[in-house]
C-alpha cells in the first residue's frame, strides 16, 4: 500500500506492507534514534511522537502512518539540547541504547508542565526501561532540565 | 460495518498495544480491518444521567478529562495506574473490552459503575449491560458488531480501587479490585481472578445484608472468584490478596 506522512516536518511517500511495523519502517528511512528493545510495548526504546503524543513504534503498522505527523529524536534536536547535555553532565547514559526514548520522554514530560520533583518524575518514565545505570541519574538529569 | 458483517472473523484494531503483541507471538492472525482513523468515536459526553466514552477514546484521554475526574473518580483512578503513558496514548476503551482479558483493567471498574456498551452493525444500533458482553477467557459475544459507545450511568457512589502486580508501574495486574458503594448497595469486581469480568453477586450480597463476618466473606469470594494459577501469581496469592483487599474496602466505605 502507499503511504504519505511527514517524518520530522519533511513530506514522506513510499510503498509498504500493511503488516510492516512503524519501526522498521522508520529505521529504513534512517531514523536510528528509534531502537527495538522488546518489541511489545514495555521497554519505551521505540518511543517516537504520532500526531503530538508519545507513542512506542514498535506497536504501530503502516497504516496508522497514513497521513500522520510524526516526529523522532532527529527532528527535535535543538529543542532537547539541554535535556541531552543534562543526561551527559549527570552520567545518565551508559550503553545509550535506551537513551533515544528516555530523551523523548523527558521532552514529553517538560512540554506537558511536569514538575522537578525527583518522585514525580520517575512515576513519568514507567514507560521506559534501562538496563544499566537505574534510574536515579537519569531523574536528576530531567529535574536539572526543569530547573 | 459492511466489510465486518461479510468477514466476521476479522480483528478489528485501533490502538493495537494488544494486537501487535499477539501479531509479534502468532505471526498470523487472519485479518485486520484498521479503525484507528475513525475520529467520530473518539469523545465523553456528559448527557443528562449518563458519561458516554466513545470505543476509540483513549485512556490518555479518560485520564484529562475533568468530567471524568468529577464524576467517575474510580475510572480515573484506573485509569492512572493503567501500562504506560506510551500505551495510554494509544489504547483504547473500547479496545480495553472488546480484547476481553481477565486482566484487563478497565473491564472490573466499569463493571461496578454498571455501564453498558452501544453495539453498532449493520442491522443497526443496540445497547447491552457490559456483564453480557463476556462469555469466557478473551471471548466476547461480539460477532459481526463494533462497540460504538461505553456508557456509564451517574449515579452517588463512594469508591474503592486497588491493584497489585510484580512492580509499581506497567503494570498488568495479580489482582485488582474494584467496590462501588451506592445508596441501594455495593457493586464489586475485580480483575485476573476468573476467567473474564464479573460481578461478584454472592460477596455483594454479604456486604448488602448488614451482617458481615470474614467467613461469610471468605465463603462468598470461594463462589465468586476461580482464581487460576499462572506464570504471573498462584491461586492461593490471588485469593489471600482479594481477601484482604475486600477488607480494606470496608474499612474505606463503612468509615
Amino acid at each position: 500500500m502507499q503511504i504519505t506522512c511527514t517524518i520530522n516536518q519533511k513530506n514522506y511517500s513510499f510503498e509498504s506492507e500493511p503488516q510492516q511495523r512503524v519501526l522498521d519502517i522508520l529505521r529504513d528511512h534512517g531514523m536510528l534514534s528509534v531502537k527495538e528493545g522488546c518489541g511489545e510495548g514495555e521497554c519505551g526504546a521505540c518511543s517516537i511522537y504520532l500526531n503530538g503524543r508519545l507513542v512506542n513504534a514498535c506497536l504501530l503498522l503502516a497504516p496508522q502512518m497514513q497521513d500522520a505527523e510524526i516526529v523522532t529524536l532527529e527532528g527535535l534536536q535543538k529543542e532537547t539540547e539541554t535535556i541531552r547535555r543534562n543526561f551527559v553532565e549527570a552520567g545518565a547514559v551508559q550503553c545509550g541504547f535506551c537513551t533515544p526514548g528516555f530523551v523523548l520522554r523527558a521532552h514529553d514530560y517538560i512540554r506537558h508542565n511536569g514538575s522537578g520533583n525527583i518522585t514525580d518524575i520517575k512515576a513519568s518514565l514507567d514507560g521506559n526501561v534501562c538496563r544499566c545505570t537505574g534510574y536515579q541519574k537519569i531523574a536528576e538529569a530531567i529535574s536539572k532540565s526543569i530547573s | 460495518m459492511q466489510l465486518l458483517s461479510e468477514h466476521p472473523d476479522l480483528l478489528l484494531m485501533c490502538g493495537n498495544t494488544d494486537v501487535a503483541v499477539r501479531l509479534k507471538k502468532q505471526k498470523e492472525i487472519g485479518g485486520i480491518i484498521d479503525i484507528s482513523h475513525l475520529d467520530e468515536f473518539c469523545y465523553i459526553k456528559r448527557e443528562p444521567e449518563t458519561i458516554r466514552i466513545g470505543a476509540l477514546t483513549t485512556i490518555s484521554d479518560i485520564l484529562d478529562d475533568e468530567k471524568v475526574q468529577r464524576y467517575l473518580p474510580l475510572l480515573a483512578a484506573a485509569c492512572g495506574v493503567f501500562a504506560s503513558r506510551q500505551i495510554r496514548n494509544l489504547a483504547t476503551l473500547g479496545g480495553n473490552i472488546a480484547n476481553a482479558s481477565p486482566a484487563a483493567d478497565l473491564s472490573a471498574v466499569l463493571l461496578v459503575l454498571h455501564a453498558t456498551v452501544t453495539l453498532g452493525s449493520v442491522e443497526g444500533e443496540k445497547c447491552v449491560a457490559l456483564e453480557d458482553l463476556f462469555c469466557g477467557y478473551k471471548c466476547t459475544k461480539l460477532d459481526h458488531e463494533m462497540i460504538l459507545s461505553i456508557n456509564i450511568p451517574l449515579q452517588e457512589h463512594k469508591w474503592y480501587y486497588r491493584k497489585t502486580g510484580a512492580r509499581e508501574r506497567l503494570n498488568i495486574s495479580k489482582v485488582s479490585l474494584a467496590v462501588a458503594k451506592y445508596s441501594g448497595g455495593y457493586a464489586v469486581s475485580g480483575t485476573s481472578l476468573n476467567p473474564y469480568a464479573v460481578r461478584f453477586r454472592h460477596l455483594e450480597e454479604v456486604l448488602n445484608s448488614g451482617s458481615v463476618s470474614d467467613e461469610k466473606i471468605e465463603k462468598a469470594l470461594a463462589e465468586d472468584i476461580s482464581p487460576s494459577g499462572s506464570f504471573r501469581s498462584t491461586r492461593e496469592y490471588r485469593m489471600r490478596v482479594a481477601f484482604n483487599m475486600l477488607k480494606e474496602a470496608m474499612a474505606k466505605l463503612e468509615a
